[in-house]
Formats: structure tokens, sequence, C-alpha cells
């Protein structure tokens, strides 16, 4: 990899000041460090974030949960609160990676983790994401592990994590450190972006912010929940299709539905309108029937991706199936 | 001394005996021998699929501190060339490499830096710019370029009687095609050398099956003499096929240790290993069968259309097991090549039977369903006991026995003979069978012998330029001596992998074990013998190796052995059998499925030792399963890379993946085979296994999977077969 330098901060103050626009801040590592390799990400020095006091895991406001964005991915999904309170984002998180990936990778580390796009991946092909104006190799090249919602013509790549899925489902907020010393909340929704004309931007973060926490919207979802994870093999594979599932329910009534599809778009794929749909009706095959159909409807599959219409109707019903099914 | 039992001879279940030095770390591959003043080369890979190097800028390169050397085709030694091209392709090949501004393929070596540090290399690897005059047409897909197919030089057509009749005779046909993705072998150990120029002479610790063929490869390639090279690989971390034979690498460190006047380190990595180390090639497998209603064939035909490199020739023979596993009067097979530009394709574990057996195997389930007859039953009613493409008998084969007692231990009786029948919530469950067939080749191989008295006890030392690519050479041939000189296997050392030792074929194409372990037995013998005659020791006299020793007043003595294929080899046909059983749970929305058991019956002769043998036929099942979960390797067809870039993208199976596994040995005596009766397993475990888990699948969802792998995409857009109710 390309030469760079390494400082390590021991207070936000530190990071922030270290900071500069050629600079990376270095948290688990597992997915930057793979990219310097790579020569994808080519930053001219690393601040070592793993010592910063972001690391715990509390009670948040109105009965939710924060999450500390340097507490690890294996610590997060073990913790006793996220399996009482939060088991959705448990499952979401235990089924991604490896033991060992999940020992390292930190929280605020999964969120901005980058594409697996393979025109991302090689320099020598086009990538309007990793070199802006280059082109897109996937839009008419190899896309079958590519979007079906939400991209442009300049980019057709998904947001590859399970963790965020889960997250979008259940509702969450992100706190940033700003470089001036402010900090400011960005709701889960809002925190990754569609592709647009700026692929290269995948998030909503500014330069030199730096995710503090992750406050988890008050539980609602511990009772029926479901993460669906399509993919080609048991373990260590990204998903094909993703489904995150909750399910809120009252005397035999939805009171509330999360839901969010992985691997099908830009970002975590919020289902709004399986969401308003369920909400008030009740839990039968036939309101899932509808539900999942009233999202894939949009779907615009490219050339090689066709399968994942069918394969995401099937997730969702399934998903919510096995939430409804599931007794705590 | 009493007349112990041997506890640790031939077919007990030892520990690995080398086991503890891995455990420990102790056990030392090729880069972690201690080379002093070593350097360090990284291979630079072309990023076009065809044309020309018009210039290079190695000045950036050259700047960085630590940079010894930038080596392209401009400044690098000249070394041997194909006469002509396309050459085929073998374990003695010369690998020549930087002759040229010519590019061939997507990731060719293009060039070499040397510096003092991996990282430095690294680095100064990715500042040499190359430019390139680009041919705007490179050939990479298949389809495409079938025009231009010809028959390769040394695979003749094989016709036996005619097929066409064969087909008009038959009440049912079964005409299909089957495709097999590329594949790579991707050992654990990366490949990698430490390279030694010194005065003409080449010293090499390289990670190699085969040390004898790469000293050939290396001289010729450098046009030096073979005394000259010495390669030790004393340990490999697998193989599968990819270290057989030379490749560039090799020679680029060798040439580089010349130029520089160090020793020079080269590692390839795991991204190179899709572009510089070999593939199994893509296949379309044309099948055509014939059958009578009573489950008769008549007419059995097996083409292969595959491609090599435009200068290098290479065709797994998949139609192999389609010549000789089945009783059939009408059989043709044959293969045709397309060049295309891709690096040269070469030998993948079990080549041509793992990849044939999946569209022979599952062109019988194919022919049976039609005839609505049970597999099992289809496949014994064909039995051969006469291999017909080499007119002579087999020296043994268990087959019918495989799948009988298979089918028994699987609970085969359970299966539902219609599709999409048994059923539990959301998933569908098939059973799926497949025979399984594997040369057992055996050929001329040397071993020596050393005994050192030490008090009462001798100790052996076995030496023989094999190797152990972690299949468990080591320990076979320890439990082999420990059985001939009736010691103990501890008092056994076996050393391995130098090329100054006694010539053997080294380790590949399943004739590891037969031929390592004939010949320290006959070295073994030899000793034994000669110290009994020299004291003219009658027949009946038993005296222990101690004895022996101190009669001829000896502290130590040596002996040589050899040992090779008999007439009686030669006039028979010499395979091992075996038959595979899965259970397959598909779910009926997602396109997920689990491979819930796994039952394989194998009849390999003489298992010299159960425990490493359940480890190759286990490895050898999971690698068979990998072909149908998700192994490949895909190539962009506008730029002609591997996007398959590393274990996160090329994915083998991992153990949630796995099934219950029962394997079972039958017990089978094959003086035939060699004088041991020992025939190899290292492939026999892959072979027919994919074929067995998609007939699996067929039976579970009346989908019929034809194209490997089978991912969760293609199980959900595929469609069920007309004729299953669904």
């Amino acid at each position: 990899m390309r030469p760079f330098t390494y400082t390590s901060a021991t207070t936000k103050e530190q990071a922030l000041q270290a900071f500069h626009p050629n600079a990376h801040y270095l948290g688990g590592g597992t997915n930057l460090v793979d990219l310097m390799k790579e020569d994808v990400e080519r930053p001219d020095q690393l601040i070592n974030i793993n010592n910063l006091s972001y690391s715990k895991i509390t009670a948040g406001a109105n009965g939710g949960l924060t999450l500390g964005a340097m507490a690890r991915n294996a610590e997060t999904a073990n913790h006793r609160d996220v399996r009482t309170n939060y088991p959705l984002l448990s499952m979401a998180m235990l089924s991604a990676a490896t033991a060992q990936i999940r020992n390292m990778a930190s929280n605020g580390g999964n969120l901005l983790q980058r594409t697996r796009c393979p025109y991302f991946f090689e320099t020598s092909m086009p990538c309007n994401k990793r070199e802006p104006g280059s082109g897109c190799g996937a839009k008419n090249g190899m896309n079958a592990v590519h979007a079906i919602f939400g991209y442009s013509d300049k980019c057709v790549a998904v947001h590859p994590s399970d963790m965020c899925v889960a997250l979008a489902a259940i509702g969450a907020t992100v706190e940033v450190q700003q470089p001036g010393g402010s900090s400011r909340l960005i709701d889960f929704n809002d925190f990754h972006r569609l592709p647009g004309d700026q692929p290269e931007k995948d998030t909503t973060l500014q330069p030199g912010e730096l995710i503090t926490a992750i406050h988890l919207a008050p539980p609602s979802f511990a009772d029926h929940y479901y993460y669906l994870k399509i993919r080609e093999r048991s373990s260590y594979a990204f998903a094909l299709v993703s489904v995150a599932a909750g399910l809120q329910i009252n005397n035999g009534t939805i009171t509330k539905a999360g839901l969010a599809m992985g691997c099908v778009a830009h970002k975590p794929w919020k289902l709004i309108k399986a969401e308003a749909y369920l909400a008030g009706k009740q839990p039968t095959q036939a309101n899932f029937d509808a539900a999942a159909d009233l999202e894939m409807n949009d779907a615009k599959p490219l050339q090689e991706n066709k399968y994942k219409v069918e394969m995401g109707r099937n997730a969702i019903v399934r998903a919510l199936t096995q939430a409804f099914d599931r007794k705590a | 001394m009493p007349n112990i039992k041997n506890k640790t001879g031939v077919g007990q279940a030892i520990d690995r005996v080398e086991g503890h030095l891995k455990v420990m770390g102790m056990a030392k591959y090729s880069t972690e021998f201690p080379v002093k003043n070593k350097v360090y080369g990284q291979g630079i890979n072309s990023t076009i699929a065809k044309g020309e190097i018009v210039s290079i800028d190695t000045s950036e390169a050259e700047k960085l501190p630590g940079v010894l050397k930038v080596i392209t085709y401009k400044n690098a030694e000249k070394l041997n060339t194909f006469d002509q091209v396309p050459t085929a392709i073998s374990t003695t090949t010369i690998a020549p490499v930087l002759q040229s501004n010519k590019v061939h393929y997507y990731g060719e070596y293009i060039g070499l830096v040397v510096a003092e540090t991996f990282e430095q290399a690294q680095h100064a690897a990715r500042l040499v710019k190359f430019e390139y005059r680009k041919d705007p047409n490179p050939a990479i897909h298949l389809d495409k370029h079938e025009g231009k197919a010809y028959k390769p030089k040394d695979m003749e057509d094989y016709v036996l009687g005619n097929l066409e009749a064969g087909l008009s005779a038959a009440d049912e046909v079964v005409d299909v095609t089957y495709t097999t993705p590329i594949e790579h072998q991707h050992p654990m150990e990366l490949h990698a050398i430490i390279a030694t120029w010194d005065n003409g002479k080449v010293m090499a610790y390289a990670t190699q099956q085969m040390v004898n063929d790469a000293t050939i490869a290396i001289s010729d390639t450098f046009q030096i003499p073979k005394k000259n090279v010495r390669i030790i690989s004393a340990f490999v971390g697998g193989g599968f096929g990819s270290k057989l034979n030379t490749e560039r690498h090799v020679i680029m460190a060798v040439m580089a240790a010349k130029m520089v006047g160090k020793p020079v380190q080269v590692t390839v990595t795991r991204h190179q290993m899709f572009t510089n180390t070999g593939l199994r090639q893509f296949n379309i497998q044309k099948m055509k069968v014939g059958a009578k209603k009573d489950g008769t064939l008549t007419a059995l035909a097996h083409e292969t259309l595959s491609h090599t490199s435009p200068t290098q020739e290479f065709q797994e023979p998949c139609g192999q097991v389609t010549k000789m596993l089945y009783k059939v009067p009408n059989n043709r097979v044959t293969y045709r090549l397309v060049p295309l530009n891709i690096q040269t394709p070469f030998a993948m574990r079990a080549p041509g039977e793992a990849t044939g057996s999946f569209a022979l195997e599952s062109a019988m389930d194919e022919m049976a369903w039609k005839l609505k007859m049970d597999p099992i039953d289809f496949r014994i009613k064909n039995d051969t006991q006469v291999d017909l493409s080499e007119k002579k008998p087999f020296s043994s084969r268990l087959l019918v026995e495989c799948l009988r007692i298979g089918a028994e231990k699987f609970g085969w009786k359970e299966r539902s003979m219609e599709p999409r029948t048994k059923r539990n919530g959301n998933w569908l469950i098939g059973y799926g069978v497949s025979a399984a067939s594997r040369q057992a080749p055996y050929q001329k191989t040397n071993a020596k012998v050393i005994l050192a008295l030490e008090g009462n006890k001798v100790n052996a030392t076995v030496r023989m330029d094999g190797t152990d690519i972690g299949t468990g050479s080591y320990t076979i041939i320890a439990q082999t001596a420990s059985e001939y000189l009736k010691i103990p296997v501890e008092q056994v050392t076996v050393e391995l992998g130098d090329s100054e030792f006694p010539v053997t074929p080294g380790s590949g194409g399943s004739w590891g074990a037969a031929s390592y372990c004939n010949a320290v037995m006959a070295a073994c013998e030899n000793a034994v013998k000669t110290l009994r005659e020299n004291r003219n020791i009658k027949e009946e006299e038993e005296v222990p190796l101690a004895k022996l020793l101190k009669r001829n007043q000896l502290k130590q003595f040596e002996a040589d052995g050899s040992a090779e294929p008999s007439k009686e080899f030669n006039d028979h046909s010499v395979y091992s059998f075996g038959a595979n059983f899965s259970e397959v749970w598909v779910d009926k929305d997602t396109g997920m499925y689990r491979i819930k058991r796994m039952v394989n019956v194998g009849a390999a002769g003489k298992i010299l030792n159960p425990k490493t043998a359940y480890g190759q036929i286990i490895g050898g099942l999971t690698m068979g399963a990998g072909m149908v979960i998700a192994e490949q390797s895909r190539i962009e067809p506008n730029f002609g890379n591997f996007i398959t870039r590393s274990f996160a993208d090329y994915h083998v199976p991992v153990n949630l993946d796995m099934a219950n596994i029962e394997v079972v040995f039958l017990p089978e005596d094959d003086k035939i085979a060699n004088k041991m009766g020992v025939k190899g397993i290292g492939e026999l475990g892959i072979t027919s296994v994919a074929a067995s888990i998609a007939n699996a699948i067929f039976n579970a969802t009346g989908k019929r999977m034809r194209e490997l792998p089978i991912t969760p995409e293609k199980l959900i857009s595929a469609a069920v077969e007309p004729n299953v109710a669904s």
C-alpha cells in the first residue's frame, strides 16, 4: 500500500484537530485497511480513534438505547439490552461477516463501510464512486448483485451492511461531532444517501465529522422480529437480498411495522409504503403479500439482477411471516 | 526382543507424524526458511486482456528508497521460449516470462520490482507506468468464439460402435447441455519462493507439488544443467493441482536473484492467484444418453467445448468418465478448444472427472427419471467389469457394492420418486445419488532408507523427493517404514521435498500414496533382505532389526528401493470407485437450500491410515459441495479481469454449509494395482458429489439445474421441469 502516517487520538478534540482532507479516521479497520491494500482508499494519514471514549452501550432517552460508535459489532450484538429489547438488530449483526471481523468492526465503521461493487474494487476499471467522472462499469456490465431501487446513471452500487438494515427498520439517530466542536443529530434514514450525481458520497457526513453514537428509537419489535439474509453461503457472504422485519402487534392488530431491505439500493432501503400499509391491519398472509407487492412494484431491475424482484418480494413476505410467528 | 504387535504400521489410524510441528508453527513452509540478505520481488500484472506494451516509465518506482531493480521485457534475462504456439502444457514445461511486449490476458506478468522490503516492492510495483496499444477485441467469451474451436493435439475423438444407431435404438433419449464455471485451486498457502542464484547454480525454497519436474522446468527455461538446480519443498500448504507445474513467479524469482545478486523472495498474492497460477476451465458439456425402457443403455455421448490460452494448450478430460463407467455399446467422447485471452488452464483436483462426472451423473439421473426407474437400479443395470474404452478388465471394481451399501446407510428407500412431494414446512426435501470413479495411477518411484543403531534401538530415516501437500504423505510413509522394518513409527524420520533425494513423481493425480509407499516398502525390504543374506540367516528365523545390524557389525546401513507398475497393472484398468448420497432441503420461495446429509462409500484399495483417508474424502466432498454452492471465478466481459478477487468474493463452503457426513471405506484387496494394494483417494472424494447434490435438488424441487454453481439467484429463476407435478 501507499505510505501514510499514523496518529493515535485519545480525545475527540485531538482527533478532530488532526483531521485534514486526505486523512482518514481508523476504527476497526476491517474495511478501510483492505481498501488501502487494494489502492482504492489512499489516505496519507490515519487517525486512530479506537481509544476515544465512545465504546459504551448506555440507556438512551425515552427508553431507547445508545450505542457507542466505537463499541464493537460483536459486543453490541451480544449486549444484554440489545438482545432483550432489540433482538432484530442483534440477529442482523450476527449474520454479518465472520466472528473475527465482528470482533474488530466498530458500530460507527459499520455505517461507513463501502460498497462491494467489483468495479469499485478494481482500479483499472471505471467507477464513479472511486474516481468521479470515470464512468460506471456496472450499469451495463456485471450487475447481478446491484441495485433495483434508487440508482442513477452514475452508480448502481448497493450498501452492503446488515446492521444498517436493522437500524433502518427500528429507527435511529446518528450523533456526530463537527470539526468546530459542536455536535449534530442525523436521522438514520438521512444518514446514507442515494447516488444521484455524486456517487462518491455514501453519506451526508461532512468532511472531518466524527460519529460518536447511534441512538436507537424506543423498542417496538422485541416480540415479533426477523432478519432474513439470502446469500450464496451460510457465513462470510454479503446478502443478495436481506429483509429486516419488526412488528408490534396488539390484540391481533399490527400497531406498528418496521421494514427495510438490504443490498437492493445505495442505502438501506426502508419500506415506508409497506410499513404504512401494514399499520392497523391484521397480520395475515394476504396483507403481507400486498405489502410486499406495494414495494416491489417500484423495482427497476438491471440486466442481470431481475431475480432480485421475485426474491425480494418472497423475502419480505417470509420475513414478515417469521416475525409474526416468532414467539419471544 | 518380544515380538511386539505393531500399532503404528499400515492401516492404523495414527495421528499425523508432523502434526505437532504444524500446530506449533514449526513446520517450515517455503518462505519461512531463514535466508540471509534476501530481498523481495513483487510481480506487476497487465491491466488489459490483449495488446502490446508501447512504453514503460520506471522512473518514479526507481526513485523510491530500497528499490533495487525494476525488471520488464526490456531488461529481462533472455529465456528459452516456445518453439511453437500453442504448446501443450505439462508439469515440466518451460515458463518463459517478461520476454516480449505482448499481452495475452488480463493479469499476465509484465514486470517485477525488487526491493529491500516487501512493502517497498509492493508500493513501487504500483508506480511503474505502462502504456498499451490495446486490442479492442480480446476473446473473452467462449460462446462468442465457438467458431474458432479446434481439436486439441493429443485428444483424438473417441468412438465406440455407432452413436446414431444407438440413439435410434433407444426408447428414451436425453439430450442436454451442462456447464461448469472457471474455478481456482486456491490452496491456503500462497504460491511462494525464495530463490538464490550462485555461479550458475539455482537453489530455491519453493512450494511445489513435484520437485523433480520443477528442476527440469527451471533448467530448461534458463538452459542450464538440471544438476545445477535444487528445489526444497518440505511442506506444502495445499496444491489442488495449482502447484504441479512451475509457474512464472518461480522463473521471475530466479531471474531476479541472478540480476540483483541476492536471494529473492516472491510471494504470489491471493489476487494474483486468480491470474497467474492456473485455473479449472469453463466447460460446456453436451450429453446424449439413449436407453431402452428396461434401462439398458444403448448410446452415450459426451462433447466438451472449452478454452485455452493463445500460447499454451490444456484440456481437462471431462469425457474420461463417460468412456469407462457404464456398459454401453455406442459411445462418443470429443473435445474442442477455443483460444481465449485468459491464462492457460491446468489441472485442478480430479481434472476431468470432477466436472465430467457432474455432466454424466446428472444425465444418468435425467434418464432414470424419464424411465421412471430408481437411479441406483439404473446404474447397477449398466454396470461393467470391463473398461470398454481400454478393452481391459478392471483390476477391481466395487461400484455396485458402493451403491448398495450406501443406499442402506443413507436410507435411500425413504426417497420419494416424484419430485416436490417430500416436504417439511417451507422446505422441499430431495435425495440424490451419483456414482464416482477416479483413476488409480501409479508411477515409478525411488526411495532410500537409512538405518542407524542406537543402543538396542534402530532409528530409520526415509528420504525421497516426494511431497506432502497436506494430505498425510509424511504419516503414511512413516507407517509403511514402521510396518516393513517392524519398528515403532516414533523411530522413523521421514524427509521429503528435496530434489537431491531419490526421484519420485511427486504429489498429484492421486498417485502419491501408492507410488511413495510401494517404493518405501521396497527400500525397507531390500534393507532387511540384504542384512539377512549377508549373515545367511535362515528364512524361518526371526531377527529383530537391531540384532540384525549387530550381527552385521554395523552401526548404520542404507538401502534403496524402487517400485513401478507391473505388467499385470498395465493389462488392467485400475480405478477407485465410490457412491455419493445427498439429502438437500430447498426453501420453496427464496432460492436458499441446505445440504443436510451426505454419505460417501468408497472402494479405494488398502486404506493406509483411516484418519488421513477420511480427511481426504471429507475435503473432497466439501470441495465438491463448493462446486455446487457457489464456487466460481467470474470474468468481466468487457475488460477480461476476474471480478472475484479474494476469498470474500470467491465463495468456498464454510462449516455451516456442510452437512453431516458419513464416510465408509469398503475393504478391497487389489494386488494388481500394486503390491501393497494402495489406490489414491485424494480425488475420489470430489468426484460426482456435485451431481448427487444437483440430483437431490431436482428430487426436491423438480428443477433441473444444469449450470454450476447452483446459486439462490439461479434456483429462484429456474422453472420446474414440464413433466413434474408442481
